[in-house]
């Protein structure tokens, strides 16, 4: 069996140190401007990768990230964290909310769903060669997923927004956080059967991945959320609090991946599923789910985001036609969408149109969708670098957009 | 209140069932319709005679429909059509799963009447005094009502408590204090939620009277039916009362539970759901 070397487990090590305390600082400085920690974090990658310090000082680049085995250690890590982002993301969708909300949520959310959707996949679909898609046989994928990129919402970055302005509670609030949470759920639905389209067992048909992926949710959701609420109960009692609770739920999230590997569709969709399964429990407390979250949020997230900075040269693959047009693509997709669907909702156009500038911010599940695509060959480096500035400009701009059409309208 | 229903049915618990009618029948000075779907003959006759005699009640002063057909729908239209005020019905505290899933007579009930029900899971021959009284302020158009209403039954036996609900939202805060908060702001954020829920509920409470009565503001977080119904049981309360849900459950909601489903699910105690009755 191959060992880490007394130097590469060094290396390692400070790898994880740097990237730990560069994503931290950058993250604490995007928190003074009021922006997302994503924001910082993706900054210290570009910052650390060979966009900055690979093309200031290349040895120094290579010095701290070195080919060889410690980078497929840390690709491995970066894997796992990919894994529990989407188990946390999972655990954020609240069926108790969205259910709570009723028809309203699943129309808006329908609307803001569908029309980026709409919108994201025929641009890319008539102008292949302008959005990067060389690939014959891979094209629709490639275009459904530029489809599911523009569909798919932040919802931190949203439920921030709504807490910044106090609207959380409210029945505007209530329905965007919803609809987000609907969005979310149904865009990593897509995302997986446009994986498992492109997957190596190419003799799958399409249908059979739809079928699986939508099997494994119903299964999940019904049958898999009553056990997991019938054993919740008897994990508080008698294990440790909140260690039982933390590994199992880790020990569930990691199998329910790799069943889904094993099956066909991708690994970070069983995490997610298993993540709202979960998290739509009443006997999993918020206090566990706080636990759970701030254990991921804060050492994995941030190695993440700084390893996406690692792995791309944002200058020398940033192509400011392509960017721009993707962020137009998005900003009008999600207004049109969600704006008109929140309309439908009773409200007035301007708070219409502040709920869809809440719903434009993409964040990190945008970045995890794009880094998962560029890894499965669906998109190139041009495009994933588009997205990211995509995300970080719809998270960045989502809060004072919304603000100022909230102040407009009182 | 001026017109109570009883649904009734010939069962081991009809004279406790009975006798609670009474007392709220006397209380409200109102009048009382009972309604009995199923067979009607000289034996029900009868009985329905027996029940009324060792209730104290007299057969004047009340009125007894006899239905046939399907228990939900009878009753419900007899309420609609002698314009009742407050449905009074017997219920388990936990159906099986099976009758869950199907929904029971009274489960139904409560779903679908278009007047205020109140589901009494444990009737008794003598007067219990309320001790602890539970309100959801969440949920529901109708929380001013509900907690009129918690305020009226109260008064009935004064000394108890009265805890007013309300549902703290904490994902919201726990999404973004994730990144955004110090200690210091987040423990700040949320003693402004607590601040801002309180005073909501003493805003509501000025229109209605309270005088005399011990009021405890409490504010529950997680899923917000069942955080509630466990809240009853640890108060052990009499009482729970509830604003009637915006829009009526179906069996999707009893698939993936939400608020008041997980109390229609194991009532923790009687049930009062005030659905003011429409014109």
């Amino acid at each position: 069996m191959t060992k880490l070397s007394q130097q590469e487990v060094m290396s390692l090590l400070i790898q994880l140190s740097v990237m730990l305390i560069l994503g931290r600082l950058f993250a604490e400085a995007a928190r003074k401007i009021k922006q997302p920690a994503v924001v910082g974090e993706i900054l210290a990658g570009i910052i650390l990768g060979p966009t900055i310090l690979g093309m200031i000082n290349p040895e120094w680049f290579q010095g701290l990230f070195p080919t060889g085995t410690s980078s497929l250690v840390l690709d491995g890590f970066v894997q796992v964290a990919v894994v529990m982002l989407l188990f946390i993301a999972g655990l954020e969708v609240d069926l108790h909310i969205v259910l709570q909300q009723g028809r309203q949520a699943f129309y808006t959310s329908s609307l803001g769903l569908i029309i980026p959707f709409a919108i994201g996949f025929v641009f890319p679909f008539f102008f292949p060669v302008f959005f990067g898609s060389s690939d014959g046989e891979r094209h629709l994928a490639y275009s459904l997923f530029m489809g599911t990129s523009m569909a798919i919402t932040a919802l931190p970055v949203i439920a921030r927004i709504l807490m910044d302005l106090n609207i959380f509670k409210s029945r505007m609030g209530m329905l965007v956080i919803s609809s987000a949470m609907i969005n979310d759920l149904i865009g990593w639905l897509i995302f997986s059967v446009v994986l498992g389209m492109i997957g190596k067992e190419q003799h799958i048909s399409i249908w059979y991945t739809v079928m699986l992926t939508v099997g494994f949710t119903v299964v999940m959701l019904t049958l898999g959320r009553g056990l997991i609420n019938r054993g919740l109960p008897w994990v508080n009692r008698k294990l440790a609090w909140p260690g039982g609770l933390l590994s199992l739920s880790l020990a569930l999230c990691f199998l329910a991946a790799a069943f889904t590997e094993y099956i066909g569709i991708h690994a970070i969709f069983g995490a997610f599923i298993v993540g709202v399964a979960l998290g739509d429990s009443e006997h999993l407390s918020e206090r566990a789910k706080e636990i759970v979250h701030q254990f991921i949020n804060n050492i994995f997230a941030p190695l993440f985001f700084v390893a996406i900075g690692l792995k791309v040269n944002f200058i020398a693959n940033f192509d400011l036609t392509l960017t721009l047009a993707i962020i137009a693509i998005a900003f009008a997709g999600k207004i049109i969408g969600s704006g008109w669907g929140t309309r439908l909702g009773g409200f007035s156009w301007r708070e219409s149109m502040a709920a869809a500038f809440g719903m434009n911010a993409r964040g990190a599940m945008e970045i995890i969708l794009g880094l998962v695509a560029l890894e499965n060959g669906i998109i190139n480096e041009k495009v994933f670098v588009s997205l990211v500035i995509m995300a970080l400009v719809t998270s960045m701009s989502s809060g004072p957009l919304m603000k100022w059409m909230l102040r407009r309208e009182h | 209140m001026k017109v109570i229903g009883l649904a009734i049915a010939f069962s081991p618990t009809a004279k406790a069932i009975l006798a609670e009618a009474k007392r709220f029948m006397d209380h409200f000075k109102a009048t009382l319709i009972l309604i009995h779907v199923g067979s009607h003959g000289a034996d029900e006759d009868d009985k329905m005679k027996e029940l009324l005699r060792v209730s104290g009640l007299n057969p004047a002063s009340c009125k007894v429909l006899w239905r046939k057909g399907d228990p939900v729908k009878e009753i419900l239209r007899a309420c609609k059509e002698e314009s009742v005020d407050l449905l009074l019905a017997g219920a388990l505290k936990k159906e099986n799963l099976v009758n869950h899933y199907l929904g029971t007579v009274a489960r139904t009930i409560m779903r679908k009447a278009k007047c205020s029900v109140l589901m009494i899971t444990n009737p008794s021959l003598e007067a219990r005094p309320l001790k602890n009284i539970v309100v959801n302020a969440e949920d529901s158009p109708y929380i001013e009502q509900a907690i009129q209403a918690a305020c009226q039954w109260a008064y009935l036996q004064p000394g108890g408590w009265i805890h007013i609900v309300r549902e703290l939202k904490l994902l919201g805060l726990a999404l973004s204090a994730n990144e955004q908060c110090t200690e210091e702001e987040y423990a700040q954020t949320k003693q402004n939620m607590l601040r801002e829920e309180t005073a909501e509920v003493e805003k509501m409470l000025q229109h209605i009277p309270h005088h005399n009565l011990k009021v405890n503001i409490k504010m529950l977080s997680g899923k917000s039916g069942f955080e509630l119904a466990r809240f009853a049981e640890r108060k052990e309360a009499d009482l729970l009362v509830l604003g009637a849900p915006r829009r009526r459950f179906s069996l999707f909601d009893r698939v993936f539970p939400h608020d008041q489903e997980y109390i229609f699910n194991d009532l923790p105690c009687n049930v009062l759901v005030i659905q003011p009755r429409l014109a």
